[in-house]
């Protein structure tokens, strides 16, 4: 079974809240930083909230950019890897990432024009009772590995393992991933484009639909929607 | 170059006239050009005191194997393309760019170390059966002349020839040149 | 007789003694100097393992700037590594007369710094106990390395490069280590017996050998060129603002052969000053050199200019950023680059008192590679320092692991140098003794100048 999994990102609704942040540590078994090495730039987040500052009359207005990883069809990162440590999935179209073959050259992360790889720096730690809170569903990686948002490849195999065994299609919104499915004001839409009646097939026809950096012509499968101006807004 | 049972009689000079015509007088004994060399510790120009009849073949034995890391090269990408048939970045899976650079290369690897080998065969370097004629005493500035001779009349000849031409320490011994 | 054209212009013995004064008696000092090398160098593999012990995370690289001092310190290693064989390829095919005592020491500088060189981008790896996974060979972890990654293109480069430059190496100090056969004794003699596999001197040997040697030359003057154009490829292949451009391989070359012939100098002053070479490598030597770091000091800049000239005119928004950084935040980098491999070299090496005394062009040298240093640096870092993404701009500082690196690097390679130095002869004997050979003094008019003959023929005829 084929499919196209991709996820846009409305901006008129992000609040920049960072819920998808911390639903995605939870999911994913991220590590935690700390503070110090947070400053010198080491932060393991998949996803990442950024910020830019736009100057708008008198006020200084933040713009919010939520940003995982793309899952570019024509991926900078996974050409340069020596190893297929990343590669591309056909049967899902994501840009996987196999821990066990990476040796840490961070070729991938250099050639990612949205810098949404993370590297282990440091083996993983949780102190004792939070350790019980990793989920079972996915390893957790080792130092000297990269790393990057999977658009919750766990949750996608489960989905399509389940209808399978019932013998049906993936439903419209059975499979989410933890950011979309914990999202308060629902900005992040999730689905499979090979599907015409899922709503990510109707919310890429919106004219609001822009890409990150699309002159680069990586086709990214993660894809914005713009803000809208007016009364009200 | 001398075959079974010859001797080697070998001449010290001290400058490269002398030896030129103690060369020269072996050549008229009569030896063929190619039983009649030096041992020197600086290369002489061909043709000053001897001058060496057999042709250099060996640059096309690197010239095959710059082709045959050629193939090497081109075979080890295409193979990879074929046991790894991954998709990266939606290019194709048989490359051109990369399949040149590693070819590339593996052909200049090929043709350097084919230029070690074939020179090493072709001058003759690390043969260690026979025994070879030598003096180190050409490291003092002398330039042996030396000859593969008949044991016997030939060899007591050319043992003259180089004494008159004011060779020293002229001796007959079993070996190869 | 003609007295002229004896082989012994002086006791060959003694020749032999002079120039292989490093191989003959082992001092005190060398014990001195090889053991604080060796110490220094043991601290930073200490270093090394430290980091691999505890992880990545010692290092200063962070999120966007994933490649830091290694890879600075891979490509500067690689760019030295240039010259040497590269040098000593194009004066023996040219046949430049001053060439005999340049050889060998430039040869040696490019093995042990591709030695060096080629340590980096295994040491900066993630899991670096890993490396192999980048070999192709048949195993059973369904693993097979990806010939579209330029670094997989490096591997195989650098492989080639640095087998061909040890069979130069070899190849070319075969006759010398005849000759050092033949007046050594003991452990060694046996050594050198070994390694200069039955050369004798005869006619048809050296008439092959010259074949020989030349069409190695042939064979690695390419191999230099498409090796550091890889190491540049590395970077140029990748979407990030300043690396990707088709400008990075000819003036990586060119960055490269200008720290290497700086290298060089560097190399030679030191073998002169401490094996007294005095009579060999003579002011002449250091004045052709220099006119050679001078050539590559306008090469590089024109390069410089032009990559430069192009983003200032398009001004694209994320090439714009990096090269505002250079006015920013890099400035004192770029200021030390701009002054070492420009604004001091460029007027030091026009005057012909400077290229003529060695401590001075020692000097000039020496500020070369610093500003290589510092040109490398600009190259990696701020291009990944500021990315297309602004929001994870960040800046990189090296941490003392780090810059232990960059310290152990240089005694690394020293000490494969003394090693190197001690054990086999350091100077091109048989080369330096045929030029003697063919060198004839003659006088014109008054003044008396030495004259080459030369056959004019290849001397594969």
């Amino acid at each position: 079974m084929k499919h196209k999994w991709a996820m846009a990102i409305d901006m008129d609704r992000c609040t920049g809240c960072g819920a998808c942040v911390v639903a995605c540590v939870a999911e994913n078994n991220t590590p935690t930083a700390g503070e110090e090495e947070a400053g010198k730039g080491r932060l393991m987040q998949w996803l990442r909230v950024s910020r830019f500052w736009k100057k708008e009359g008198e006020e200084t207005r933040a713009i919010f950019v939520p940003t995982p990883c793309m899952h570019c069809e024509k991926a900078p990162c996974e050409i340069v890897c020596p190893v297929y440590a990343t590669y591309h999935d056909e049967d899902d179209h994501l840009n996987a990432m196999v821990y066990n073959r990476c040796i840490g050259t961070r070729y991938c992360a250099n050639n990612c024009p949205y810098s949404v790889r993370v590297f282990n720096w440091w083996p993983a730690k949780w102190e004792k009772p939070l350790d019980e809170q990793l989920n079972p569903d996915l390893s957790v990686r080792s130092r000297g590995v990269m790393e990057k948002c999977t658009y919750c490849i766990q949750r996608i195999r489960r989905g399509k393992e389940t209808a399978i065994k019932e013998g049906r299609k993936i439903r419209d919104g059975e499979v989410m991933p933890a950011c979309a499915q914990t999202c308060p004001p629902g900005a992040i839409i999730f689905g499979d484009l090979l599907d015409p009646e899922s709503e990510i097939s109707r919310t890429v026809k919106d004219t609001r639909l822009f890409k990150l950096m699309e002159h680069l012509g990586t086709e990214p499968s993660t894809v914005y929607l713009k803000k809208q101006k007016g009364p009200g807004r | 170059m001398s075959g079974e049972g010859r001797m080697v009689v070998i001449g010290l000079f001290d400058s490269v006239e002398g030896a030129a015509a103690g060369a020269r007088s072996l050549l008229a004994l009569p030896l063929p050009a190619d039983r009649v060399t030096t041992i020197s510790s600086v290369a002489l120009p061909d043709g000053a005191v001897v001058h060496d009849p057999r042709p250099i073949r060996f640059p096309w034995i690197v010239v095959l194997f710059w082709f045959v890391g050629a193939v090497f090269g081109a075979g080890l990408t295409l193979y990879s393309y074929l046991v790894y048939p991954m998709i990266t970045a939606g290019k194709p899976i048989a490359t051109v760019p990369p399949t040149i650079i590693v070819t590339y290369e593996m052909a200049m690897l090929g043709a350097l170390l084919s230029t070690l080998v074939a020179a090493f065969v072709s001058i003759g370097l690390a043969r260690i059966r026979r025994k070879k004629v030598y003096d180190p005493r050409i490291h003092d500035g002398r330039i042996a002349v030396c000859a593969a001779v008949e044991p016997g009349d030939q060899a007591r000849r050319a043992a003259d020839a180089l004494m008159e031409r004011g060779g020293t320490s002229i001796r007959t011994e079993e070996g190869e040149l | 007789m003609n007295e002229r054209n004896h082989l012994a212009r002086q006791g060959e013995g003694k020749l032999y003694e002079e120039l292989s004064r490093s191989n003959l008696v082992t001092t005190k000092a060398w014990y001195r100097a090889a053991g604080i090398l060796f110490a220094v160098t043991a601290g930073a593999a200490g270093v090394f393992f430290y980091m691999m012990a505890t992880g990545i995370g010692v290092t200063g690289l962070s999120r966007p700037v994933m490649w830091g001092t290694m890879i600075i310190l891979f490509v500067f290693w690689i760019g030295l590594s240039h010259s040497g064989t590269l040098i000593s390829a194009i004066l023996r095919i040219t046949r430049a007369g001053w060439r005999a005592p340049v050889l060998r020491g430039a040869e040696a500088m490019t093995v042990f710094a591709l030695m060096v060189g080629g340590l980096f981008p295994l040491m900066h790896l993630g899991r670096n106990w890993r490396f192999y996974y980048m070999i192709p060979y048949p195993n059973d972890r369904l693993l097979w390395p990806n010939f579209r990654s330029p670094l997989l293109w490096d591997m195989v480069a650098i492989g080639t490069y640095l087998t061909g430059s040890i069979l130069f190496l070899y190849f070319g100090m075969i006759p010398d280590l005849a000759v050092a056969r033949d007046f050594s004794t003991g452990w060694r003699k046996k050594l050198y017996t070994i390694l200069a596999a039955g050369f004798r001197g005869t006619h048809s040997e050296w008439r092959r050998y010259h074949v020989a040697s030349t069409l190695f030359a042939v064979l690695i003057i390419p191999v230099a060129v498409s090796v550091h154009s890889i190491v540049s490829w590395d970077f140029a292949m990748a979407m990030v603002p300043g690396w990707h451009s088709t400008i990075f391989a000819p003036y990586f070359v060119a960055g490269a052969i200008y720290s290497g012939i700086a290298g060089v100098i560097t190399v030679m002053a030191f073998l002169r000053r401490v094996f007294r070479l005095e009579n060999f490598l003579t002011e002449r030597h250091f004045d052709n050199l220099g006119k050679l770091l001078l050539t590559m000091t306008l090469v590089w800049g024109y390069f410089y200019f032009a990559e430069f000239l192009t983003t200032w005119y398009s001004r694209l928004p994320e090439d714009w950023a990096l090269i505002s950084s250079y006015g920013g935040h890099f400035l004192p980098l770029f200021i030390l680059m701009l002054t070492c491999n420009f604004l001091i070299p460029l007027p030091a090496l026009c005057l012909s008192k400077v290229r003529r005394s060695v401590p001075a062009i020692l000097a000039v040298s020496l500020v070369v590679n610093v500003g290589m240093l510092a040109e490398r640096a600009l190259i990696v870092v701020p291009s990944l320092a500021r990315r297309n993404d602004p929001s994870i701009w960040l800046n990189y500082f090296p941490t003392w692991v780090e810059i232990s690196f960059i310290v152990g690097s240089i005694t690394l390679f020293s000490l494969l140098y003394v090693i190197f130095a001690k054990l086999f002869p350091v100077m091109a004997i048989s080369d330096i003794k045929e030029h003697l050979f063919r060198t004839t003094d003659r006088a014109v008019g008054g003044a008396v100048v030495p004259s080459v003959a030369e056959e004019d023929e290849g001397e594969g005829k």
